[in-house]
């Protein structure tokens, strides 16, 4: 079972590095900062406390918010995906990121 | 309207003090129409139902009316010196003269002075003031032997005042000037510019002038209008609980037309359609004022006083016990002054008691007894009935005129008596009722002898009787109480004696049962015992014996600590909000560094990955969108720091405008590039 895991973790990995984009690798690498900075103030909040609240929340509603959207531009500038995006084209996917995080973090 | 009949039916007990009038105000049984101007028997604009219940409710005033209103003020001799102080001050102008003047002569009174009052008004009097000549007309008249003559111009003056284009203050005091100069005056015109000036100004004060008016006019004419004035100005007196009865203008317009009523009347010899009730109520709202801030007031007063004192109608009776209302044998006389409304003896009325109830049995004691007349008073020797000790309510009738009004009143009499106490018997009494009871004698107000022991073995009894002195009849009075006073602590318990079926005495010490009361503590106690009561003359307060308790466990608390109240209470100490735990700071610094780290691999990421800007092309467009992305992410940070939204919502909409077009822009070159 352990073997199998790591089998196909690693077959995942060879694909994933052959397969995609250089530019959905930049993507992803993103959301992957993204997420792990969502993860860490979560698990600081379960660790020491809510103290400021607000802050806790704010960060992490940050997080997952530019995550989503993140994950929604990788969705929508992928090629495979172009049947179902049809008006839309990656530049306009790009501006409409742009315009989203803006008005999240407003 | 109906709602304030019930109150005044039911009668106001004798001397009571309305110190708060009442708020309820209320018209008497009138029509509220509008005074009209017009011919008389128009009849009455008020509705039929209105009408109906006015009957009926006069119809229930009847019925109850044996309990009829009671004058509460009048002018004590008191009130008089004071009204006289006010009226004596020295003269300032005319007007200050004439109040003074004419004031001190309707309370029957003299001017000091008169000879330099008479100079002070004929060096004051201004010709060409109709005004002026009116007060000095009136003061002229009051003193004796003042002359003054009048010359044709201020006769033509006078003259010309009576019209209807003058004010009714104007016509009258023009008319009282000539009447009192005694210059020839004509009445009909007079009447007729009377009339006509009536119609126009509708307010009280000048009613009131009218109703003076009149009084100076020859009884050829026909006053009969200016007469029904009066009753219109009744119906617009406000009824304060029934007590009072005042014109919202005050207490002095009251004042002015209870004189000018009685004058006209008095004048035209028609009695003044007031009720004896409404009558009372005048006096009381009148008489209620006793201190007067202006001249004008205490004038006023003293006119009204004058005129309910001397009038062909009505005469209130003032009847007020001389002293306190009580009899004993020591003072076996009850004493009354009965008096006008100037505290005037009325030596010529007859008094007499129409009954006398006992307050607690209703049952007559004595009726139809007339009081003699001694000096100014009228008395009665009320202990020659012999009556037993208590209150009586007296009903006393005043007669001898035809005049006299508020001549029944219902007096409260109290009758006292002397105590005394018999039959005294101390003795202590064994629980296992073995031996037989030790019992001595005492006699008031000697103290026993020796001293009695109360203790676990044996109660401590005392009986005694309590009789009126005078009648030997037992009396029962309100406090009967034994007090037991520890001579050491100076604490003291008190017990109430009961009397039983025979009207003796009885109290009885057990030791396990007062434990409580007496907190445990054994000791000599003094007895004294205290008879009381209102109808008592001699109170009693009887050092009787010593008694030792002694209580069965000796488990004495600490000596009785007088309850103090009144000690100050721990003070309360202000908790502020506590702050919240926070972690250490090496902890928080700890994680700040930690979140930082995702930043650090994100960025090695993107190199390994191969991330780079090669592509970057410097057309003007890409240069502004990515000027103006920066701008708005360093808008970001000034709103966090500075700004509010609306602000930041101001700058974020020209730099995103530009920032789009330009990203527009370059986004559509790359697009174009892509496809190519």
């Amino acid at each position: 079972a352990a073997g199998s895991v790591g089998s196909v973790v690693r077959r995942f990995l060879a694909e994933y590095g052959s397969g995609t984009s250089s530019r959905l690798k930049v993507l992803d690498a993103y959301l992957l900062y993204v997420m792990l900075t969502g993860a860490l103030q979560f698990g600081y909040c379960l660790g020491v406390g809510t103290f400021p609240f607000n802050s806790f929340l704010s960060g992490f509603i940050s997080a997952v918010g530019s995550f989503i959207l993140g994950v929604c531009l990788r969705i929508q500038i992928n090629p495979q995906n172009k049947g179902e995006f049809q008006g839309i084209s990656p530049e306009r996917a790009f501006a409409d990121f742009l315009f989203a995080n803006t008005i999240l973090h407003l | 309207m109906s709602s304030s009949f019930g109150a005044r039916g039911a009668g106001v007990p004798w001397r009571t003090t309305p110190s708060l009038r009442p708020p309820p105000v209320t018209r008497w049984c009138a029509p509220g129409r509008k005074r009209r101007r017009g011919p008389a028997g128009s009849g009455n604009k008020m509705a039929a139902p209105g009408r109906r219940l006015c009957l009926v409710a006069a119809l229930l005033l009847l019925l109850v009316g044996a309990q009829a209103l009671a004058p509460s003020h009048h002018l004590t001799a008191r009130d008089l010196a004071r009204l006289r102080a006010a009226l004596e001050r020295p003269f300032t102008d005319l007007q200050a003269a004439y109040y003074s003047i004419v004031g001190l002569h309707s309370l029957g009174l003299r001017v000091a002075d008169e000879k330099a009052a008479c100079n002070f008004v004929k060096s004051h009097v201004d010709s060409s003031s109709v005004d002026s000549l009116f007060y000095a007309a009136q003061s002229i008249r009051v003193l004796s032997g003042c002359e003054v003559t009048i010359s044709n111009e201020t006769r033509e003056l006078l003259l010309a005042a009576v019209s209807e284009d003058s004010s009714i203050t104007q016509i009258f005091h023009a008319v009282g000037a000539l009447s009192s100069f005694g210059l020839p005056l004509a009445s009909q015109e007079a009447l007729s510019a009377l009339t006509a000036r009536l119609s126009k100004e509708e307010n009280v004060l000048a009613t009131i002038q009218a109703l003076e008016t009149a009084s100076y006019l020859s009884q050829q004419a026909d006053l009969s209008g200016i007469v029904e004035e009066i009753e219109d100005l009744v119906a617009r007196l406000d009824d304060l609980g029934g007590v009072y009865l005042q014109f919202e203008e005050g207490i002095e317009t009251t004042a002015l037309f209870a004189a000018a009523a009685y004058k006209l009347s008095d004048h035209v010899g028609t009695e003044p359609a007031m009720k004896e009730e409404q009558i009372i109520q005048l006096m009381n709202a009148i008489f209620s004022k006793k201190n007067f801030e202006t001249l004008s007031e205490a004038f006023s007063v003293a006119c009204a006083a004058g005129s309910l004192s001397h009038n062909r109608y009505h005469l209130p009776v003032v009847i007020v016990p001389d002293g306190p209302a009580a009899v004993s044998h020591h003072q076996p006389v009850l004493r009354l002054q009965v008096t006008n409304v100037m505290s005037k003896p009325l030596t010529q009325a007859s008094v007499k008691l129409d009954y006398a109830k006992s307050a607690s049995t209703k049952a007559t004691v004595l009726q139809q007894t007339a009081f003699t007349l001694s000096g100014e008073v009228f008395e009665l020797n009320f202990m020659n009935v012999k009556p037993a000790s208590g209150y009586y309510d007296f009903s006393i009738s005043v007669d001898g005129d035809n005049r006299f009004i508020a001549n029944r009143v219902e007096l409260k009499v109290k009758v006292s008596t002397e105590v005394g106490i018999t039959n005294v018997d101390l003795s202590t009494v064994d629980k296992d009722q073995s031996i037989a009871p030790k019992t001595t004698r005492v006699a008031y107000p000697a103290k026993a002898k020796g001293s009695f022991t109360a203790d676990s073995h044996q109660n401590f009894a005392l009986s005694f009787q309590l009789i009126d002195v005078n009648s030997g009849a037992d009396l029962i009075p309100h406090q009967t109480f034994v007090r037991l006073h520890n001579q050491k602590t100076g604490q003291e318990v008190v017990f109430v004696a009961e009397p039983d079926s025979k009207n003796v005495y009885k109290f009885e010490l057990d030791t396990s049962e007062r434990k409580t009361e007496f907190d445990s503590a054994s000791g000599t106690y003094t007895l004294y015992l205290i008879i009381g009561d209102a109808t008592l003359e001699n109170p009693i307060l009887w050092n009787v014996a010593d008694v030792v308790i002694k209580f069965p466990e000796e488990d004495v608390p600490s000596t009785v600590q007088s309850k103090n109240l009144f000690v100050p209470k721990p003070e309360i100490k202000h908790l502020f909000r506590e702050p919240e735990k926070r972690p250490p700071t090496v902890v928080s610094n700890t994680f700040t560094a930690l979140i930082l780290s995702p930043l650090l691999l994100l960025l090695i990421l993107w190199i390994k990955i191969g991330a780079n800007i090669s592509n970057f092309s410097f057309a003007p467009s890409t240069i502004v969108f990515h000027m103006g992305h920066a701008a708005m992410l360093g808008l970001m940070y000034v709103y966090w720091t500075q700004l509010n939204m609306f602000q930041t919502l101001k700058y974020l909409a020209i730099l995103g405008g530009v920032t789009f077009l330009a990203g527009n822009r370059m986004l559509a070159q790359k697009a174009v590039k892509r496809t190519h």
